[in-house]
């Protein structure tokens, strides 16, 4: 084994006797910083799984043309010509009222009272997609198409889910920006935490430069401490906001039953949750770099 | 394998302690520093070991200027080059053994290798039953002996030594200085200062008197002073 490596191996060993050393607050300081790091791995999961609900949910502008419950399938063609003939129309589906019925009866929990129906209530519809989301245009569509023969209903729905994405889209940037600051947070905690450690290591620094060690030598177990600190941090805090999902999907569960889409926070995936352990082990790695840095500075200064 | 070219240093507070001083010492020669306090020892000391900077002129070890060397490059240096520090500059939360380890864990050396490297430098310092005793429990001599068994630990081929018998009885300095003087003579190239009359008449060596951060008088060499 050569140099290199036991110097890194003797400083992981340091790191992990200084940890042990002092169990009550080692713990304490691994929780406080993982308390700041659950905060934005559960809004992760949160803006996530709103994201993934919201991602199921048709957001293309488009409009929804419905029947009278008497119009025929010669009635349902003639309105096909016309909104096909419309300049804002990109794409019509019809979608029959026969078929309708079968959909709700497979995406709801209807279908045993449906079954009791002595006749369809639904009417032949389309589905029209448009080549506009512009609100005004959207208005003129639906009031030159409700004049078309036979013609219930036009309505713009997708507007709702357009909007609940443009919210989970902002939550995702205020998350971020959130996240940013409870990195620096980290970053000072872990900071001021090694910075004690070097204060009460002063005398041994000082030594071992005197006797040949490098800023780098010095610096070195305080980095895996930090970088330690971090990953402990991570985890826990993982671990904490594993927690909190499992709490909250068992209400959310019982809140969002009776609904035809049930809704659960959905935790991190493997990927993500390895990026939150290395990220927090970086931050304390650079936390620790700047600290001891920092103080070498400090201590030249003072000899 | 020391050389000082008219090296001066001026403290940030802006102390003068060494002023247009030039010597060298062979390799395998035991120097003499002397001179009342002040007079610059201790700054020359930390100098030819790298442990201070010059603030002009040249320094001049194993074929190395130390002025031009990068931080990083002069503590490397510094690991082959053994102090023994007036006040010892032990670690009194660490064993003796351990205290002598440390220059070798700096340098990354496997563990069997550091453990007989300690063992042999407490035997020659005559520490070897202490390797595990605190240093606080040391007397003064044998927290000196400590001192100079972190010195020799890495094998230096230069050892400095800054009154190593400063606070010590007259039985505790003759054997210290005996064991720099065994170093001496198996070809280790000694720098040592001191103030004290009956060292220097023990020692011998070549001497090199300081007053007021200047040379005052010094054999050249080969006018080595029979220990």
């Amino acid at each position: 084994m050569n140099a290199w490596i036991r110097t890194h191996r003797h400083a992981l060993a340091d790191a992990l006797r200084r940890l042990a050393a002092q169990p009550g607050a080692s713990l304490v300081a691994v929780f406080v910083i993982a308390i700041a790091v659950a905060i934005p791995v559960l809004g992760v999961a949160l803006v996530r799984s709103v994201d993934a609900a919201v991602g199921g949910l048709d957001t293309d502008p488009h409009v929804n043309v419905f029947l009278t419950l008497d119009a025929t399938e010669d009635d349902a063609k003639r309105v096909e010509a016309a909104l096909r003939a419309h300049p804002q129309s990109a794409a019509v589906k019809f979608v029959p009222r026969a078929k309708a019925l079968e959909e709700l009866k497979a995406t709801t929990h209807l279908a045993e009272l449906l079954a009791n129906l002595e006749r369809n209530p639904l009417p032949h519809a389309f589905t029209v997609r448009t080549r506009t989301a512009d609100p005004a245009q959207l208005a003129a569509v639906r009031t030159a198409w409700l004049q078309l023969p036979r013609v219930e209903q036009v309505s713009a729905e997708f507007e709702w889910a357009e909007k609940l994405g443009r919210w989970t889209r902002f939550a995702g940037r205020a998350l971020a920006g959130g996240a940013l600051l409870l990195a620096l947070a980290v970053l000072f905690i872990v900071g001021h935490l090694i910075r004690l450690q070097v204060v009460t290591r002063r005398e041994e620094i000082e030594v071992s430069q005197l006797i040949g060690a490098t800023a780098g030598d010095v610096r070195r177990p305080f980095l895996y401490h930090g970088a330690l600190q971090g990953l402990a941090a991570g985890g826990c805090a993982l671990a904490l906001a594993a927690g909190l999902i499992v709490w909250l999907n068992a209400e959310l569960s019982a809140l969002t039953s009776s609904y035809a889409y049930e809704f659960k926070i959905v935790f991190l995936d493997s990927s993500t949750l390895l990026a939150v352990l290395l990220g927090t082990a970086l931050l304390g790695w650079v936390g620790a770099w700047i600290s001891v840095s920092r103080e070498l500075r400090r201590f030249a200064g003072r000899s | 394998m020391i050389q000082f070219s008219a090296v001066a240093k001026r403290y940030p507070t802006g102390y003068e302690a060494l002023r247009d001083v030039s010597f060298e010492v062979a390799e395998g020669e035991l120097v003499v520093v002397t001179g009342h306090s002040g007079a610059g020892k201790s700054t020359l000391l930390k100098l030819a070991a790298g442990i201070e900077r010059a603030t002009r002129g040249s320094v001049i070890v194993n074929g190395q200027n130390l002025s031009s060397l990068g931080e990083t490059a002069l503590a490397v240096l510094r690991r082959h080059i053994g102090f023994v520090f007036q006040d010892h500059k032990l670690l009194f939360d660490r064993s003796a053994g351990e205290n002598v380890a440390l220059p070798l864990r700096i340098a990354g050396t496997a563990s069997d290798e550091t453990g007989r490297r300690v063992r042999a430098a407490l035997d020659k310092v005559g520490l070897l039953a202490r390797e595990k005793a605190l240093p606080i429990t040391l007397s003064g001599g044998e927290q000196q002996r400590l001192c100079i068994a972190r010195a020799i630990v890495n094998r230096p081929a230069i050892l400095v030594a800054d009154e190593p018998t400063g606070n010590l009885d007259a039985e505790s300095s003759r054997s210290i200085l005996e064991l720099f003087l065994s170093f001496h003579r198996v070809g280790v190239t000694v720098l040592l200062s001191t103030h004290d009359e009956s060292s220097l008449a023990l020692l011998g060596g070549r001497r090199l008197a300081l007053r007021g951060g200047l040379v005052e008088s010094a054999d050249r060499a080969g006018e080595a002073v029979p220990g």
